[in-house]
């Protein structure tokens, strides 16, 4: 369209006319095609959940048990959303293990993420050298203050979650 | 509004036949930020001489999230989900260009599979993110149902992402020295699976929306933004092929392994009756360069190797003192990153060269005399996504 005005014959008229509602008709009929014989996409969501692949980024999940507390993740973060604080263990204590045999020479006292500050980027989870820190599939932590969004890894609550995440019971080396 | 008028320049409003003999006032309009035609929060403070577009001042900033200041003080890895943010519509290839400058200081050798494998990634991207701009597009101009296809179609490519970065929007995949998680044999079916049935689709969109009469007349002659005007602001991507400038970096200064690949640049030609250089130029250089992008993720399906995806890269990536400037052809134009090291782990400060930027200033220049519905039109034409405006 332009703000000029144009002079138009009849039979021009008639033309785009007919040029019109004939090629809005050949659409229509593309979108007929859908009324029968087109599987739906939309997924009733409460009812019908969609898989989400295996590695796919969502709630970070922070095993403790096989935490070494060696600050890499906290390196790694961009936004510095994990709070991560250890203290050296009492000389003449038993150094327990993690499952892949590494010393856990650090007690950990505090290990909390923000996950309302987190960008999901996946970076921590890579340079986890026990592979403790992982993202689980849990997408559904809707809160309703900012605040209850910081999970404390080292609560009772958080860790009953790893027979759900990781498959296996939690030990509690302490 | 007060203080709108700049001293020495008097706005006149727009003679057409109607405004003739009637004197009529100019009204200031504001569209946006939150205008569902603005694509993003872009405010377009316009004067409407009744209906017909006076002057167009666009103010961006709205979306500013100080990505280039907050880069100086992250790692170069850090980097990455920061630049994904940029374009969320477009994520891949901009991390590939942020990628490409960080490997061209550190000298990084990428093997070969991860090359492909980005190749694909972004010519994907690439589609879903021209999908996006072909369904809001529609969407923009009063047709529902071309949207809900388009997405239809873009929701399998995200779901691929999905599987191999984690993420459906934000990937974090392609890292310095390769990509993250190696594409299976599977999913590579998939891939083709979809190019197949994706060509089908597209002779579908061009019934449904191209070949539209009431598309047609809305778009054609309309925002015609010349060649002439493309190299004073400095356009690229789909609005300089639009107007008929045969550019594109994949084929005149290729990066990554994309001179390994044929593809075709397509231009605006004029044809079913469209001046070059108007709305539907630039809707139709996108529809075809979503065949080509086809086109080149099948070579890409016989041609991929096996091999490693990560190349030799140390765990604290320390850049050498320097600078660099990498310019890489994303969905919507040319992405430039200047990217400067002073020996530190962290970047010393990284300026981000972005194409909706340059196409956003070119709305006032191209909005006097238009309709209020003809300046939609033309916002929606040129594709912007104001993540990457403001940064």
């Amino acid at each position: 369209m332009s703000t000029n005005v144009e002079t138009v014959s009849v039979k021009e008229y008639f033309h785009s006319l007919y040029e019109g509602v004939t090629s809005t008709v050949k659409g229509m009929w593309i979108t007929f095609k859908y009324v029968w014989g087109h599987k739906a996409v939309s997924i009733e969501y409460p009812e019908v959940r969609e898989v989400l692949p295996a590695n796919a980024r969502m709630r970070l999940f922070n095993d403790v048990d096989n935490c070494i507390s060696c600050n890499m993740c906290a390196i790694a973060c961009p936004v510095d959303c994990i709070y991560i604080s250890s203290v050296p263990r009492p000389a003449g204590q038993e150094v327990p293990k993690t499952d892949d045999g590494t010393p856990m020479r650090q007690v950990l006292t505090q290990y909390v993420i923000d996950t309302a500050l987190c960008c999901y980027c996946g970076l921590c989870t890579t340079v986890c050298p026990t592979e403790s820190l992982t993202h689980s599939n849990d997408y559904e932590f809707a809160q309703y203050t900012l605040g209850d969004m910081k999970y404390d890894y080292l609560s009772p609550e958080v860790i009953a979650w790893k027979p759900r995440i990781v498959g296996k019971e939690p030990v509690y080396r302490k | 509004m007060q203080g709108w008028d700049v001293p020495g320049e008097k706005i006149e409003p727009t003679r057409t036949v109607e405004t003739e003999k009637l004197k009529t006032e100019l009204l200031t309009l504001n569209m946006g930020p939150q205008h569902p035609a603005t694509h993003g929060v872009l405010r377009v403070e316009i004067k409407t001489d009744s209906e017909v577009v006076a002057h167009a001042i666009p103010h961006i900033g709205y979306l500013h999230r100080c990505m280039e200041k907050h880069s100086e003080n992250l790692d170069y890895r850090g980097v990455i989900p920061f630049v994904d943010r940029m374009d969320y519509l477009g994520a891949m290839n901009q991390e590939l260009g942020y990628v490409l400058a960080v490997e061209k200081m550190l000298g990084t050798q990428v093997p070969r599979r991860a090359e492909f494998i980005r190749v694909l990634v972004s010519e994907l991207q690439r589609i879903a993110s021209h999908l996006m701009a072909f369904g809001t597009y529609a969407l923009d101009l009063g047709a529902f149902s071309p949207f809900l296809y388009a997405f239809d179609e873009r929701e399998k490519i995200l779901r691929l992402f999905e599987e191999l970065s984690g993420a459906r929007l934000l990937y974090n995949y392609i890292w310095v020295g390769g990509v993250w998680n190696d594409i299976t044999a599977d999913q590579l079916a998939r891939v083709a699976e979809f190019c197949d049935n994706f060509e089908e689709e597209l002779k579908k969109y061009d019934v449904l929306v191209s070949q539209n009469k009431i598309f047609m007349e809305r778009t054609r002659h309309v925002g015609i933004m010349d060649a002439d005007m493309c190299y004073r602001y400095g356009a690229t991507g789909p609005v300089l092929r639009g107007a008929g400038v045969k550019w594109d970096l994949r084929k005149v200064k290729p990066y990554s392994i994309y001179n390994e690949f044929e593809f075709d640049v397509p231009v605006a030609d004029g044809d079913r009756g469209a001046t070059i250089g108007d709305c539907y130029s630039r809707y139709i250089v996108r529809m075809k360069e979503m065949s080509e992008s086809v086109r080149i993720i099948r070579q890409v399906l016989t041609k991929i190797e096996s091999g490693p995806i990560m190349g030799k890269v140390s765990k604290v990536i320390k850049l050498p003192k320097g600078e660099v400037f990498v310019r890489t052809e994303c969905p919507r134009g040319e992405l430039g990153i200047h990217l400067v090291s002073d020996g530190e782990a962290k970047p010393y400060r990284l300026k981000v060269k972005s194409p909706c930027f340059t196409h956003v200033s070119m709305l006032g220049e191209v909005a006097p005399g238009q309709l209020i519905a003809d300046f939609v039109a033309t916002i929606g034409s040129i594709d912007i996504v104001l993540g990457e405006v403001d940064r």
